[in-house]
């Protein structure tokens, strides 16, 4: 089977039925992805297939293969000489300090990148909408608000710049 | 680090080793000088120190290298409260060194100094308060001595900046130093510590150390620990509480694929395989007979968890108060909480490889050195030859003060002689942990005429916290679970007081959670003087400030409860349909208030705004303690507007967040955080601020709907 994930392909054994989660972390090593609930309830998992986010921990392999997956090692852009372009929305949650653990974060910031993909000036209420599909333990909501509506300005001001 | 290492101890109790190539410099100071506090040191240590001698300083904080960085070595493991960063700023701030220049290395039990103290009860920083930063100091001192030595000049006629000596017609950086000094000495004298005046890096709103690996996703936790060939375990569970392996056998295991080894031991069924789910279907295929007690419910653990059932010690006592509280016009009130989960969203977690000669544990644990202990004690090793690596949590909140997932990777790579991880389930995590305990309380008070409370009496019940943990020849002398009661003395300033705490077993463990009893007891406590204000027809705030003692504790809550009021608009009013409730407590030395600003929206409470005030001592790092005090209100939200765990047919009825829904965004209040830096001893964070959380929303809905609220989570009655 065929996965293409941040840009590379992957070839994994067809094997038994199993969620893209375990797929990513345990027979790729890409454990940037989180498991935090294994049942859709979290959020710790969330990934893009085809630019939107998924819980890949609900998410059978098989479903994800020929398509194209982004995980958080893939969110910032490589340069040629290895060095990171932060995504707005990895660059807002470190300038906020956002994370405190920060196993919920992976999948914060995957369901941001995704809610400004779709919807590029959320209001408020959207924001809050598409973040509380994620749980925090930590606690860190108020800080995760702000950063989003801190990327969305930043990407739009990036968009006018570039227009 | 391969050089060998020269060793000296000195009456100060310092060690430093020094390279033989005169390229490093390394200087530790014995851990657990100057603590104060319940001294856990000695309940969870059994040898001091690492061998004296190894290639790499077993106790070094500092490593100083000829390029001129530091590396700072740090026992403490880092599960979001920031602690690598505070540690460091402490470090940087004595060492005269840029930010740049220092870099933070996670200690292991092999490596850096020894900690029998692990990670917990919010005193990681105020404990190296002084401890870490003489040391720093120490190391500058030296290093000033032989760079005037070497410049030939006095010591008092060196400037020293970014880790650089100089004066008008030199220049000599500390890797400069100490790559030419091959002898060092200790100085006998304490080293002068800087004028806080002069602080660069405390107080300041330092950037976390651990951030830019985990925006990434690059940071490694122990879920994540990955190593070459390695394998994967899964363990049989109890059906019920209290049941015990009665027969274990392979049964069809072995024939399962990917199934690898099967481990079948009177008390321990276990399987390694070559992938997670594989391992769990060889468990599922094991051949497993156990021994069930009484199914238990949840009115037995109830009944169980009230006050007057198992052993009552008193804690507090001024005056008499039973007499006192005989008055006509006495309050009595019960409050009860219930169990709840830590719910830390990584899930237990560890990677072993026993070898034969010798064995590494990676593990997101909160305490290393216990982990070591047990696996020496499980494989009968030497505890010398065995080294636990702590990798980041993801959450601790005092449920990976457990040492379960590491005994039992041990268990299984020593059977299949390969690395194996075991990484527990959710539903594992919510069924075989053990839980913050459930509590019972009774309280009792009456107010004179004047409005001064007369005599007050707190007595509560609760499940074991540090009873289960700890040996119980310590319980017999301490009496009182000194973790239960935790928040549960009385504050203020009665005539007559009495704290009495009860404690007794439950079918199933119970143990640390974030702030111990604090939550619980600050919630009965500080609803309670709700009750006693509205009875006496006083304001609650006044109430209070009337009637906190005017020692040192009382003026302190005073100023937070005040600033805390002033912001929140106290004696303005509120909106139409909100009202607001006051609360307040001092835990782990920090004084805490919290108003509460609560609406209701169909039948259900809604926080709209909470404003906190919190007064740790110094503050070492201002946003990191914001951070806190925000994640502290969270999780005491979730805890006051949601969460409980149930037991019913000998089995807890939460295996997942769809049974036990977590605090979310959308029900997350506006939080206005203010911090009061006052003195030069910093106290705890990682705890305090939700002590008085939840009492300050049910006493906001009593004053909007006139519904005293006595049980968590809060539930209106329609
Ligand atoms: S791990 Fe996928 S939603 Fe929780
Ligand atoms: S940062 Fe710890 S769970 Fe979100």
């Amino acid at each position: 089977m065929e996965l293409n994930i941040n840009g590379k392909s992957y070839t994994i054994a067809d094997g038994p039925a199993r969620p893209l989660l375990w797929v990513l972390r345990d027979e790729l090593g890409l454990t940037g992805t989180k498991f935090g609930c294994g049942a859709g309830y979290c959020g710790s998992c969330t990934v893009h297939v085809e630019g939107e986010a998924k819980r890949s921990c609900i998410t059978p392999v098989t479903e994800a293969a020929g398509k194209t997956i982004r995980t958080i090692e893939g969110l910032a852009e490589a340069g040629a000489d290895g060095s990171l372009t932060l995504h707005p929305v990895q660059q807002a949650f470190l300038e906020m300090q956002v994370p405190q653990c920060s196993w919920c974060m992976s999948g914060q910031m995957m369901t941001a990148a995704a809610l400004l993909e779709s919807t590029p000036s959320p209001s408020d209420e959207q924001i809050v909408a598409a973040m509380s599909q994620n749980y925090c333990r930590c606690g860190c909501y108020v800080r995760i608000k702000a950063a989003v509506a801190q990327a969305a300005r930043q990407m739009a001001r990036a968009e006018e710049g570039a227009a | 680090m391969s050089e060998k290492r020269k060793w000296r101890m000195t009456r100060r109790g310092f060690l430093i080793g020094v390279g033989a190539t005169g390229t490093t410099l390394a200087l530790g100071v014995a851990f657990g000088l100057p603590y104060g506090r319940i001294r856990l040191a000695d309940m969870f240590e059994n040898s001091a120190g690492a061998p004296a001698s190894m290639d790499a300083p077993p106790n070094a904080w500092f490593e100083i290298s000829a390029d001129n960085q530091v590396k700072l070595f740090i026992p403490k493991v880092e599960m979001g409260q920031g602690v690598h960063t505070a540690l460091a700023q402490l470090a940087a701030e004595e060492l005269e060194i840029d930010w740049a220049q220092l870099s933070v290395v996670q200690a292991t039990t092999a490596l850096g100094p020894f900690d029998s103290r692990g990670t917990s009860a919010s005193n990681s920083v105020s404990s190296l308060w002084v401890p870490l930063r003489e040391a720093a100091a120490t190391m500058r001192e030296m290093l000033r001595t032989e760079a005037a030595k070497l410049l030939n000049l006095p010591a008092a006629q060196l400037q020293l900046e970014s880790g650089v000596f100089s004066n008008d017609n030199a220049r000599l950086t500390y890797g400069e130093v100490v790559s030419r000094v091959s002898s060092w000495t200790v100085p006998e004298a304490k080293p002068p510590l800087k004028d806080p005046s002069t602080f660069r890096y405390i107080g300041q709103p330092v950037p976390r150390v651990d951030l830019p690996d985990k925006i990434v996703g690059k940071a490694i936790y122990g879920y994540d620990m990955r190593l070459p060939g390695m394998l994967y375990g899964a363990v049989a569970r109890p059906p019920t509480l209290g049941a015990t392996l009665r027969r274990v056998a392979a049964g069809e295991a072995a024939s399962k694929p990917g199934v690898v080894t099967v481990v079948a031991e009177p008390d321990f069924a276990g399987v390694v395989a070559e992938s997670r789910q594989a391992a769990y279907q060889g468990v599922f295929a094991m051949s497993l007979e156990w021994n069930e007690t009484q199914r238990w419910q949840q009115a037995d653990i109830e009944r169980l968890i009230t006050v007057g059932e198992g052993t009552g010690v008193t804690i507090q006592r001024l005056g008499d108060a039973p007499d006192q509280l005989r008055i006509i016009g006495t309050l009595r009130a019960e409050y009860r909480t219930p169990m709840a989960a830590h719910a830390h969203l990584e899930a237990q977690a560890a990677l072993a490889d026993v070898q034969p000669d010798g064995v590494k544990i990676w593990a997101s644990t909160q305490f290393p050195d216990m982990v070591r202990g047990e696996v020496a004690t499980l494989l009968k090793r030497d505890k010398a030859t065995i080294e636990v690596i702590p990798t980041y949590l993801g959450g601790g909140f005092g449920r990976k003060s457990g040492v379960e997932p590491a005994l039992e990777a041990a268990r299984l790579s020593a059977a299949a002689g390969k690395p194996v991880h075991v990484g527990w389930s959710r539903t594992e995590d919510f069924l075989h942990g053990y839980l913050r305990p459930p509590t019972h309380h009774v309280l009792r008070g009456n107010v004179n005429a004047d409005g001064r409370m007369w005599a007050f009496e707190h007595q509560q019940a609760s499940g074991h916290v540090a009873a289960e943990f700890l040996p119980g020849f310590l319980m017999a002398i301490f009496g009182a679970d000194f973790g239960a009661w935790r928040g549960a003395m009385i504050p203020y300033a009665a005539t007559h007081l009495q704290t009495v705490a009860w404690r007794n077993e439950l079918p199933l463990r119970t143990g640390w959670w974030r702030g111990l009893g604090l939550l619980a007891n600050v919630f009965a406590l500080e609803s309670f003087v709700d009750e006693l204000a509205h009875a006496a027809k006083a304001d609650p705030l006044q109430f209070r400030l009337n009637n906190l003692p005017d020692d040192e504790k009382g003026q302190r809550l005073r100023t937070v409860l005040t600033r805390a009021a002033e912001l929140a608009s106290w004696n303005t009013a509120v909106p139409a349909g909100r009202a607001r409730g006051i609360a307040c407590c001092v835990d782990a030395g920090t004084a805490v208030a919290h108003v509460a600003e609560v609406g209701v929206e169909g039948g259900n409470i809604r926080v709209h705004k909470v404003t906190a005030v919190v007064e740790p001592g110094l503050v070492v790092n201002p946003d990191g303690a914001t951070a806190q005090t925000q994640g502290n209100i969270v999780m005491g939200l979730s805890s006051t507007l949601l969460e409980k765990i149930t037991v019913k047919d000998g089995q807890i009825e939460q295996g997942n967040f769809n049974q036990y829904p977590l605090l979310t965004l959308a029900e997350t209040p506006d939080i206005h955080v203010e911090l009061i830096s006052r003195g030069s001893q910093p106290f705890g964070m990682g705890e305090p601020p939700m002590g008085p959380i939840a009492a300050a929303v049910a006493n906001a809905v009593f004053a909007l709907t006139g519904q005293r609220l006595r049980e968590l989570p809060l539930r209106l009655t329609t």
